[in-house]
């Protein structure tokens, strides 16, 4: 086949594990107002562990050291890493969320994350400090006899599926009335903690299900690639999942997609494979941070609530198929029947939930 | 204060009671041993001049805040120190001085948001009791849509809750409030900045409330709305209770008016 097949499913798989990346960072940030800037720590450790415990030990004399070589055949090691960043979200609930504002939550899920990186990075002997791991299996190529193109092609249209699946299930939280409590949280926690609700273990509820997304997501791009090091959580990693929300559209799982395809695989993952300019090599890999950051900004000021943007609900959407309820006070003479009016702004884009 | 001016607040059939209340920040004693007893079924005012202490008491009884000293006593129990969550859920539901509204939900959402220990908050619910979840939101959503008709909320019950006016916000507040079945309802100032006739119509969901057997307690500046729904007047002043009663018995406490209204409160009620 040719080059661009594989780079056009290349292309797809980081559309499908940045969706994943996405969906869990919107869920706590989007949908619970967490503002979680060590999220990027989380789809490490879903990494590493997701590399290590589908790995077998370390080769004698090859030089690697890490912990966990278990050798667990797929997708019990995606799903070991899932739930290893949700064991790590649990931990930095109970030190992060006891009463923090959000800006100064937001400093210490920052530090937590410089805290990891520097351990991770520098304590060798846990994932092989900043050489990492390099040879992760690929996962299902024996069973299916696959060589690394076909691979690719494979494991890409599994991300796709497994992208699906996640699709659904986020979108049924979102739609539920766990995902509106949620939202009413992010836009005042202390009134939702007046209505009666536990605000704590909400936001634990969304911190559990963002990071096993993200422990996903790391582990999907850990078994695609077959190594992961530090150099591939870099605060700057962060700030990418972040603008594809911005861009994409907040607290829309829709728009999350829309921000995945639109930042890292079309500002990110695709100026890879653009052949550079002649006199001028990895110029536009080096140009990658400020065109994001450029349309950031442009969308801050164009269009604050991004592609597209987040829909309001419709709960009651069953009782336009009933009578009418009799106003029982009849204080409300504009009271009609049928869809509610479109709050202003608001778009035709689908409702996602 | 004289011992005659200070009316020793009856704990018979209180539901909701603050006893040597204090809350201090930094310097400033907001709360400086209130005494305050809420009778069952009753609509009671809570009123003083700006920095009496009266929204840092509404905010002890809720739990916002913890007192530093004192014990709240609400249906029978001593819920001093509670989170406002666990307060909430023996019955208590306050609303805020300044509206506050949920921005990012629906006006319908932010009543459906309203009711504790939803199935659907739960995730095994919603991946295995997905009926039960649907029948428990249709039901919650017919009676917030009963609500809503009644607060005349109806017609905007799709918009974002940040796009109602300023007396629809106070009266989604409301509505909000009385969706959660409160058995006391704190209100601080509800009437704040809406016009002559939002304040009449919110008189008389109060007065609706207490009908429907709801404890009302209620920080309010306009002093003939106090005298025409309330049932008893608590005054503070400095962070103490200064004095309790009908508003036609402070009328003629001479003390309260000229220590501590300055004669605004004669004037005010004579107009």
């Amino acid at each position: 086949m040719a080059p661009i097949v594989y780079y056009a499913f290349t292309l797809l798989f980081f559309f499908a594990a940045y969706s994943v990346l996405g969906w869990g960072l919107n869920l706590q940030f989007g949908e619970a107002g967490i503002l979680n800037f060590a999220y990027i720590g989380f789809v490490a450790i879903g990494a590493y562990i997701t590399g290590v415990t589908s790995s077998g030990p370390p080769p004698a004399g090859s030089g690697e050291s890490y912990v966990l070589g278990a050798s667990l055949p797929f997708p019990l090691g995606l799903l070991a890493g899932g739930v290893a960043s949700c064991l790590l979200a649990v931990l930095v609930a109970f030190i992060a969320f006891r009463r923090l504002r959000s800006d100064y939550l937001a400093m210490v899920l920052i530090s937590i994350s410089l805290v990891m990186y520097d351990v991770i990075n520098n304590y060798v002997p846990l994932f092989d400090g900043a050489d990492g791991l390099n040879s992760v299996p690929m996962p299902l190529s024996g069973t299916f006899n696959l060589d690394a193109n076909g691979f690719l092609i494979f494991f890409a249209l599994l991300s796709v599926g497994i992208g699906a699946v996640m699709w659904l299930v986020m979108s049924r939280i979102t739609r539920s009335p766990l995902g509106r409590t949620l939202r009413a949280i992010r836009d005042d926690p202390d009134v939702v903690s007046a209505l009666g609700k536990n605000v704590f273990r909400y936001q634990l509820t969304a911190m559990l299900i963002g990071a096993f997304y993200a422990g996903i997501g790391g582990g999907l791009i850990v078994e695609f690639a077959s190594s992961f090091n530090t150099s591939a959580w870099l605060p700057a990693e962060t700030f990418i999942i972040f603008a594809a929300l911005i861009i994409g559209g907040l607290g829309n799982n829709l728009g999350v997609m829309m921000g995945a395809f639109v930042v890292p695989v079309l500002f990110t993952q695709l100026p890879k494979f653009i052949p550079d300019i002649p006199g001028h090599p990895g110029l536009i890999l080096n140009l990658e941070g400020a065109v994001i950051g450029l349309l950031l900004i442009v969308t801050m000021w164009f269009r604050p609530q991004g592609i597209i943007p987040e829909r309001p609900r419709r709960p009651d959407r069953f009782l336009a198929a009933q009578a009418p309820p009799a106003p029982p006070g009849g204080i409300d003479a504009d009271a009609a029947e049928g869809p509610p009016p479109a709050p202003a702004g608001a778009t035709d884009a689908e409702t996602t939930g | 204060m004289s011992a005659a001016a200070m009316t020793t607040p009856t704990t018979t059939a209180a539901v909701l009671s603050g006893h040597d209340l204090h809350k201090a920040f930094g310097g400033n004693h907001a709360v400086n041993g209130a005494d305050l007893a809420i009778s069952e079924g009753s609509i009671t005012a809570l009123i003083g001049p700006n920095g009496a202490g009266k929204s840092t008491v509404v905010n002890l009884f809720s739990g916002l805040l913890p007192p530093d000293s004192g014990q709240v006593r609400l249906v029978g129990a001593d819920v001093t120190g509670w989170p406002s969550h666990r307060i909430a859920r023996r019955g208590l539901i306050r609303t805020f001085q300044l509206s506050r509204e949920l921005q990012g939900l629906t006006v319908l959402e932010n009543l459906l948001v309203t009711p504790i220990d939803q199935l659907g908050e739960s995730l095994v619910n919603i991946f295995l009791r997905p009926g039960a979840v649907r029948r428990q939101e249709r039901a919650n959503v017919e009676r917030a849509t009963e609500v809503l008709h009644d607060y005349g909320l109806y017609h905007v019950r799709g918009n974002w809750a940040r796009q109602l006016s300023g007396g629809q916000k106070r009266l989604l507040e409301l509505a909000r409030a009385v969706m959660a079945r409160p058995k006391v309802l704190l209100l601080d100032e509800p009437m704040a900045g809406v016009n002559p006739a939002l304040v009449d119509q919110i008189g008389e969901h109060i007065l609706r409330l207490k009908s429907d057997g709801i404890t009302v307690l209620m920080i309010e500046h306009n002093l003939g709305v106090v005298e025409r729904i309330c049932d008893h007047v608590i005054v503070m002043s400095e962070g103490r209770t200064l004095a309790t009663g009908r508003m036609s018995e402070l009328r003629g406490n001479s003390e309260v008016v000229r220590a501590y209204l300055g004669g605004v409160l004669d004037a005010r009620l004579d107009s």
